[in-house]
């Protein structure tokens, strides 16, 4: 049986099945959202109190410790290239949304350029990003500013990554044609969209503590 | 013979750890001799070729065991394997050690993995106790004593307290909301095998050149940033048990949220329910600190970083407000799904509803408020801001509130009961609330400043973390272990077996930890191989309680296993419990109901003429017959 929903599993999908046993009886729905939205919700809760340790680290060693020059002499950021990129990444938002628009009104076409859109905008966020790290001129050792700004920003990027993955599955069978207009049959794009979306904001956040404040 | 290692299973689980380690080093030297660096680093702090490894060949393990399978294929489009269960159940001994996706199978591998990690954890004691025998050194040296209290602690506390109370709740808390199984059960089967891989990453660590990480299970920087390479193995395995309890306690809160049965209001949830509900929104919030914390200690190790390097900008005591803004909430994840075992084991064995249900509820939501708001009193010494004192003084005196409301609710459950004493489990609930009770009121008094900067880092605390601990969640886990244990196995255990191990274990509690609050408040400190030749004879009496509470649990572990073999067959009601998991059979079916039970009433209305909790699929008006019929009527 080919299922569409998303990568969590399902508790039970209560198709018979030729063993000892007929399958487990169909669970009770107790609540109005369904388990995958809860579950990517939580998990979003959890990847927030994630960037908060760091952002509590960030705190300490500009605040508490309040060195001197914070970036120290002679480093400087390339706020306008992050803002660029933030630009690209805010957009990706907005492809993501589109995808979803056209999936629930059943439209595919749109989905799949959605989706597409989106993946590609995600990768190239990576990119300008590892390139802004080869010519930054200061490292990860270079005193507190070094490890935090590339922790954050690490940190951050990894969840790209994590994101680009899951909107790679969904892209993936948006194309092999998995998914279709009723609600339990696009959460694959659904979820991802959820999380992307988090990915996103949690990027402004960075941006706007790293390289403007 | 291709397919041996093309199956999920052992044999390709193995070939994928070694594929997986390999490809760690390999990349580690490729990426340094790119960079001009030598292949190998051998500083004590450094090690990349064991670290990426380290973190790698268990992710290996995980994919080769079959972990990922359906969520690759899923990912790449491919056809979905058929559900058709295979993974579900187990139907011999062989089926604990695969991937199962059945949540009874889960609470089962559970809960036996954790309790050999209790048994190596507590050989470790035995030791510890035996080097504190006598002032001087009896058979460690310093440096291996670091060592030993230090995998002590983190064994017990990451892969045996936390890691228990999730496998008991696996197993029974999806049969008491009338669920067929956790709503996620393959991510349910994931969070399972990371366990044994971070406890045996924290065992491993005894191999790593400079021994076992020694830092003590709080791992405080510049002490752990600077510590051998065991260190690195503390850091990493707290990532995987981290993970492994963020994920269990997503399922839990989606799985009580969204698969109640019908009829089951929040108000009619068992209080076990209630106390999972509130562990898991402390671990989904507050457990991502200790990885974070773990993650800068990683990095401050091995890339050398300035988190912590106070001549580099970095600030020493911020590892500890991270720390500890986890593992305060930590320990309230290591006595809450406690809380939730007693009220059902007192209210079964008292034959009366829990006095006060909804306020024990509250109490719980409480508690999980409060404790983000206490964190500090473990830094009341450590030169921390000390604007922060008073008012982290005010809020931890503030959280013994809704702890005692819960005690007084027992209390008052018990008050005019009908108290069984027949089972071990009821033994351990009632000893628990006298034990707990002690280890909360010095709590309190570590709460308050003046005290807590004369015990400071004394035996005093070793004597209140376990009396909480020991006296709260292990006691706890033995009375959950004893109640559930007909319904697990469907054997009943040997009652005889069961009081002797309770006394032994009631007076080698007392006896070990009691006498440590004297010699703390005299000055012994902890964490030290040695002390002064003054508190040589109460030393000496401790460690002999220790080595009763060690040997005793020989006789848990004798009676568990030739029970489960050989005990008689279990009812499957056998302390007349309300609650659903006493309406299926012992052990359960495969998929717990053949229809979805109603549930129609609170779960604990014991004595009430006609008062019913849940009905269940094909059941007509006839009431099981149950002690309850003959006790209540
Ligand atoms: C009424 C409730 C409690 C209060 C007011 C309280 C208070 C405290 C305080 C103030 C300390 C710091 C002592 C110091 O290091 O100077 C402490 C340590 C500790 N408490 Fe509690 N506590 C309570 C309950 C618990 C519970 C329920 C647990 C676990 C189940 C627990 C486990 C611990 C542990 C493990 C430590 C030692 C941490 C270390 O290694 O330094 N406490 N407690
Ligand atoms: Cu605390």
């Amino acid at each position: 049986m080919e299922s569409a929903s998303v990568p969590l599993p399902h508790g039970a999908g209560g198709h018979a099945a030729e063993h000892e046993h007929h399958g487990p009886p169909e669970a009770n729905q107790s609540s109005r959202i369904d388990r995958q939205t809860l579950g990517i919700l939580l998990f979003i809760i959890s990847e927030v109190m994630l960037f908060g340790s760091f952002f509590a680290s960030y705190f300490f060693l500009r605040v508490v410790v309040n060195p001197a020059a914070w970036p120290p002499h002679p480093f400087e950021l390339p706020v306008g290239v992050a803002g660029m990129n933030t630009a690209i990444l805010v957009s990706s938002s907005f492809t993501i949304h589109y995808a979803l628009e056209g999936i629930r009104k059943g439209n595919k076409q749109a989905m799949k350029l959605g989706l597409a859109l989106t993946w590609l905008l995600g990768l190239t966020f990576l990119f300008v990003q590892i390139n802004e790290y080869v010519h930054l001129g200061f490292s990860i050792r270079t005193e507190s500013f070094g490890t935090i700004f590339y922790s954050l920003t690490g940190l951050h990027g990894a969840h790209v990554f994590i994101g680009l993955t899951l909107l790679t599955a969904a892209t993936i069978r948006a194309f092999r044609g998995h998914f279709d207009k009723e609600p339990e049959k696009h959460l694959g794009v659904e979820v991802p969209g959820i999380y992307w979306h988090f990915v996103d904001i949690m990027w402004i956040i960075v941006f706007a503590t790293v390289y403007i404040l | 013979m291709v397919a041996t290692f093309t199956r999920p299973g052992w044999y390709r689980a193995a070939l994928c750890t070694v594929l997986a380690a390999a490809f760690g080093v390999g990349l580690v030297v490729l990426l340094r001799s790119i960079s001009g660096l030598p292949a190998f680093q051998s500083e004590q702090t450094g090690y990349p070729q064991v670290v990426v490894p380290l973190i790698l060949a268990p992710l290996g393990f995980l994919l080769g065991i079959g972990c990922f399978d359906y969520w690759l294929r899923w990912g790449v489009g491919a056809r979905t394997i058929p559900e058709d269960h295979s993974s579900h159940g187990a139907y011999s001994w062989k089926d604990y050690f695969k991937v199962n996706t059945d949540h009874k199978v889960i609470g089962v591998q559970y809960v036996v993995t954790s309790f050999v990690f209790f048994l190596i954890g507590g050989l470790i004691a035995m030791l510890i106790r035996a080097e504190l025998a006598q002032p001087g050194t009896q058979i460690v040296g310093a440096g291996t004593f670091n060592g030993l209290f230090s995998t002590h602690a983190v064994l017990m506390i990451f892969v045996f307290i936390i890691p228990m109370f999730a496998g008991m709740a696996n197993y029974v808390l999806p049969l008491m909301i009338g669920a067929p199984d956790m709503a996620f059960p393959r991510l349910n089967a994931l969070s399972y095998w990371m366990l044994p891989l971070a406890g045996i990453m924290f065992l491993a660590s005894f191999l790593a050149p400079g021994g076992a990480f020694d830092a003590g299970w709080t791992g405080y920087a510049p002490l752990s940033t600077g510590a051998p390479l065991g260190q690195s193995f503390f850091n990493i395995g707290v990532q995987f048990a981290g993970f492994s309890s963020i994920f269990t306690a997503l399922n839990f809160l989606v799985t009580i949220i969204t698969m109640r049965a019908p009829g089951m209001t929040f108000w009619r949830m068992p209080l076990l329910v209630w106390a999972n509900l509130s562990t898991s929104l402390l671990v989904v919030a507050a457990t991502p600190f200790i990885s974070g914390a773990q993650f800068m200690v990683l990095l401050d190790r091995v890339l050398h970083t300035n988190f912590f390097q106070f001549g580099a900008g970095g600030d020493v005591i911020s590892y500890q407000h991270i720390f500890w803004f986890y593992s305060h909430p930590a320990v309230y994840i290591m006595i809450l799904p406690g809380f939730g075992i007693i009220s059902e084991v007192i209210s079964v064995h008292a034959r009366k509803p829990i006095f006060g249900y909804r306020l024990m509820a509250l109490a719980l939501i409480g508690i999980v408020v409060l404790s983000y708001s206490v964190w500090a009193h473990h830094m009341f010494v450590a030169g921390m801001f000390s604007w922060l004192r008073v008012p982290m003084m005010l809020t931890t005196l503030l959280i013994a509130v809704p702890t005692g409301i819960k005690i007084f609710s027992w209390l008052g459950t018990l008050y005019f009961g009908k108290i069984h004493t027949k089972s071990t489990a009821m033994l351990f609930a009632l000893a628990m609330i006298v034990t707990f009770t002690i280890g909360g009121i010095s709590g309190v008094m570590l709460g308050m400043v003046p005290f807590d900067i004369h015990v400071s880092d004394t035996y005093f605390i070793v004597a209140h973390i376990h009396f909480v601990l020991f006296g709260g969640s292990v006691f706890t886990i033995f009375a959950g272990l004893y109640h559930w244990f007909p319904k697990m196995t469907g054997r009943m255990y040997d009652e005889r077996l069961g009081r002797i191990h309770f006394w032994g274990t009631l007076i080698g509690t007392w006896g070990t930890f009691i006498p440590m609050h004297w010699v703390g408040m005299d000055g012994m400190p902890r964490r030290v191989a040695d002390y002064a030749a003054q508190f040589g004879n109460w030393n000496l009496m401790i460690s002999c309680f220790a080595f009763l509470l060690g040997a005793v649990q020989l006789i848990f572990v004798y009676n568990m296993i030739v029970s489960w073999r050989f005990g008689p067959k279990a009812p499957a009601n056998p302390w007349g419990g309300k609650s659903i998991e006493w309406l299926v059979s012992s052990p359960p079916p495969v998929f717990n109901f053949d229809e979805i039970p109603r549930v129609v009433g609170g779960p604990y209305e014991y004595g009430i003429p006609g008062a019913r909790h849940a009905i269940m699929p094909g059941e007509g008006a006839e009431i099981p017959v149950t002690r309850e019929t003959v006790v209540g009527s």
